[in-house]
């Protein structure tokens, strides 16, 4: 019986809901991603790879596994080599804490919450850990803004998430997803609010436009990112997707009633999958229109705009939600 | 704190063409800018030399691929100078329409670009889709896209129908609704106001002592338009105004560029409206007499200067030219270098450079610079040979 669950356990955290079927989901993601802001862009995007280009984020992380894998001969070595690891290591335990086929997720425990927050500024610190490691000059200013940009988005992000908790008086990720079921979606109410401090905090946690500063192709080539080729450079952009879903399953749990939704009861597994699904894409494209609207704004603005705009909002929003309570 | 160099190029993905800016940095600051443009020397002027008028005309055309027309112009015109003969005034207006359909498609190209540099990758890709129609206006026009070829020595290559013009009306009510759509947004997005108000400040002082032309000096408030102050084609007959804008900044050069398009579409349709009827072309000899001449245009980056000088042969004695962004590279430099209240970040390097409109490809200079005997100095023809034969013995 043991062996079974065992088993049954292993399943679970390899092919579905864990690792593969979530690789599968975040090149997925990139497609759409690159699809939508194509199409908001009056282009066509991706087009050759697979029916209607739908294979083209597998073909490019292909293609760069088989690049040549260089390392500058004044990078330091051993930690040049590990970030891409940890990265990609780092944002696949954390979509382990994502609620998909049950209102908990494979990963749960009381305070999960915290440990969600804190991958996220990890990520962060990775990024600054490589971009110094590589000992570019684009690399270092890359890290540097990296670092500067977090100073900015990280408070009204954990302001807005741990508003969230204190509504619901839970620092664990199912029984936020738990009280949704039997109260109305978060954001039908104060929540609101956090919910767009969120999806601001989490482009700039994203480096997406206009917040991809660090990784400015115009003023520094690509930022922390710039000495990073084949297998190493392969991994940071499957972490980045990885992470998009992270950040977007993340966003569905706290705000969009998790993965729940009317069902018939015996196949709960294959409708929750699908509201998960149907719930992170919404939040994508919210992601991917904000993308698509704005120039990029210079760091001291983003870091002015962070401190001026969102964090008085997010106090604003932690006030209205003891207020409400 | 101490500085570093960041160096923007000559590769880079800010750049299309390569410049070289040595950037002296202080975190984010910049301090001082050492920039170097001879990635670029293609000999255009030599080559011009043992060419007979008719071939120079594509290859001054390819001088700029953006600003053909401009080259064209100013060339035929020129060469037309030593002939002292009366051009048709049809082709005159023809001239001037290719002018100045050349010039909105180079605004575009630079409104976009500008977008791109800025991290507007939408505001990019649409401009440039609009800058598309007209493109295939000047292939239906001159038979090509990119290098015309539409003006030659004593006139104009084609005419243009009834139907073409019609087409020619059509498109610009399009690209003018459109650009209207493309100012309103410019003027109105936060972002892009963020980014380019108050960056790369040029004060009317500084343009007219470091000799800026063009779009960059109109933006810092300057009348100044070789169209206007030295009518050249049929200019002195087409009615336009000469935009300025008094702010000198970025912002103010993407505004000077946007509304000079609307007096583009403006100046083409008062040009199809009076267009007068006759031949488009005089024959003249493939061999000019004696002489010398100047020419100025204005072209989409600001005044360009052609010179030629003829010794009765079919080939040009000496040929010379003046583009216009080497005219604007001393501007640049104060542009990018901080002093006292203004301050230029990194990130405002790309766009501040892009402002000038940048076309390297016109620019290249030769320049011999000895580092351990700091001194500069140009070489001329004869001490250049001697020096390659003097290098090639030694090999």
């Amino acid at each position: 019986m043991f062996e079974i669950e065992f088993a049954f356990k292993i399943l679970e955290i390899f092919i579905f809901p864990g690792f593969l079927f979530i690789g599968i989901i975040s090149l997925l993601y990139e497609w759409i991603d690159r699809k939508f802001y194509a199409k908001l862009q009056n282009r066509v995007g991706p087009l050759y790879a697979g029916p209607f280009g739908i294979l083209q984020p597998l073909a490019d992380f292909i293609k760069l596994i088989a690049k040549e894998d260089i390392i500058p001969k004044a990078a330091d070595k051993i930690l040049f080599t590990l970030t891409p690891l940890f990265s990609f290591s780092l944002m696949l335990t954390a979509t382990l804490l994502l609620p998909i086929i049950d209102i908990s997720g494979i990963l749960s425990f009381n305070g999960d919450i915290i440990f969600a927050i804190a991958i996220m500024t990890l990520f962060c610190i990775l990024v600054f850990c490589a971009g110094l490691s590589s000992n570019n000059r684009f690399s270092a200013v890359g890290a540097e803004r990296a670092v500067l940009q977090l100073l900015g988005y990280e408070i009204p992000l954990m302001l807005s998430i741990v508003g969230v908790a204190l509504n619901v008086g839970y620092l664990r990720i199912s029984e936020i997803v738990k009280y949704q079921s039997t109260h109305p979606w978060l954001i039908f109410g104060p929540q609101a609010l956090g919910f767009a401090i969120y999806v601001i905090a989490a482009q700039a946690e994203l480096e997406r436009i206009p917040f991809d500063i660090p990784e400015a192709e115009q003023e520094i080539v690509a930022g922390w990112l710039t000495e990073f080729s084949g297998r190493k450079l392969a991994l940071f952009r499957f972490a980045r997707d990885l992470e998009l879903v992270y950040v977007s399953g993340l966003a569905v749990a706290l705000y969009l009633g998790g993965p729940l939704g009317p069902v018939i009861s015996g196949l709960e597994i294959f409708f929750y999958t699908f509201y998960f699904i149907i719930k992170t894409i919404i939040v994508l494209l919210i992601l991917s229109t904000i993308r698509a609207l704005f120039a990029r704004l210079r760091i001291d603005q983003m870091v002015n705009f962070s401190w001026n705009y969102l964090l008085p909002l997010s106090v604003l929003q932690f006030f209205l939600v003891r207020l409400v309570i | 704190m101490s500085s570093f160099t960041i160096p923007i190029g000559p590769q880079h993905p800010a750049l299309p063409e390569p410049i070289l800016l040595k950037l002296e940095v202080e975190g984010e600051y910049v301090v001082g800018v050492d920039v170097d443009i001879s990635y670029m020397h293609r000999g255009i002027e030599k080559a011009m030399e043992y060419r007979n008028y008719i071939q120079n005309i594509y290859l001054a055309e390819r001088i700029c691929g953006i600003c053909n027309v401009a080259h064209t112009v100013c060339y035929t015109l020129n060469v037309e100078k030593l002939y002292d003969k009366e051009i048709p005034p049809r082709a005159q207006y023809l001239r001037v329409i290719i002018e100045e359909l050349n010039r909105i498609h180079s605004h575009l190209l630079w409104l976009g670009v500008a977008g791109h540099e800025i991290g507007f990758e939408t505001l990019f890709m649409y401009v440039w889709r609009d800058r598309e129609r007209v493109m295939d206006l000047i292939e239906t026009i001159t038979g090509n896209r990119v290098n015309t070829a539409y003006t030659t020595i004593g006139g104009v290559r084609r005419d243009i129908t009834s139907d073409i013009e019609y087409k020619i009306r059509k498109t610009m009510d399009i690209v003018e609704e459109r650009t209207k759509y493309y100012k309103s947004v410019a003027a109105a997005e936060p972002t892009i106001i963020a980014r380019t108000k108050d960056i790369g400040i040029l004060k009317t002082i500084d343009a007219i002592n470091l000799c800026a032309v063009g779009p960059l000096l109109r933006a810092s408030n300057v009348k100044n338009d070789v169209r206007a102050d030295a009518p050249y084609a049929a200019h002195d007959e087409v009615p336009f105004n000469v935009i300025t804008y008094p702010y000198c900044d970025v912002f103010s050069r993407i505004l000077v560029r946007v509304d000079e398009i609307f007096e583009c579409i403006n100046m083409i349709r008062y040009c199809l409206d009076h267009l007068p009827k006759g031949p488009i072309r005089i024959k003249l000899p493939l061999k000019p007499p004696k002489g010398e001449a100047v020419t100025r245009v204005e072209a989409p980056r600001g005044e360009l200067l052609h010179y030629v000088l003829s010794d009765g042969s079919e080939k040009p004695y000496r040929y010379k030219v003046r583009t216009p962004t080497l005219a604007n590279i001393p501007s640049l430099c104060r542009m990018l270098t901080s002093s006292g209240d203004y301050i230029v970040k990194i990130a405002d390097v790309p766009i501040a450079y892009a402002s000038i409109d940048p076309c390297l490809c016109c620019t290249g200079r030769v320049q011999i610079v000895d580092i351990e005997k700091n001194k500069k100095w140009i070489w001329s023809w004869e001490e250049l040979k001697e020096y390659s034969k003097k290098e090639f013995k030694k090999s």
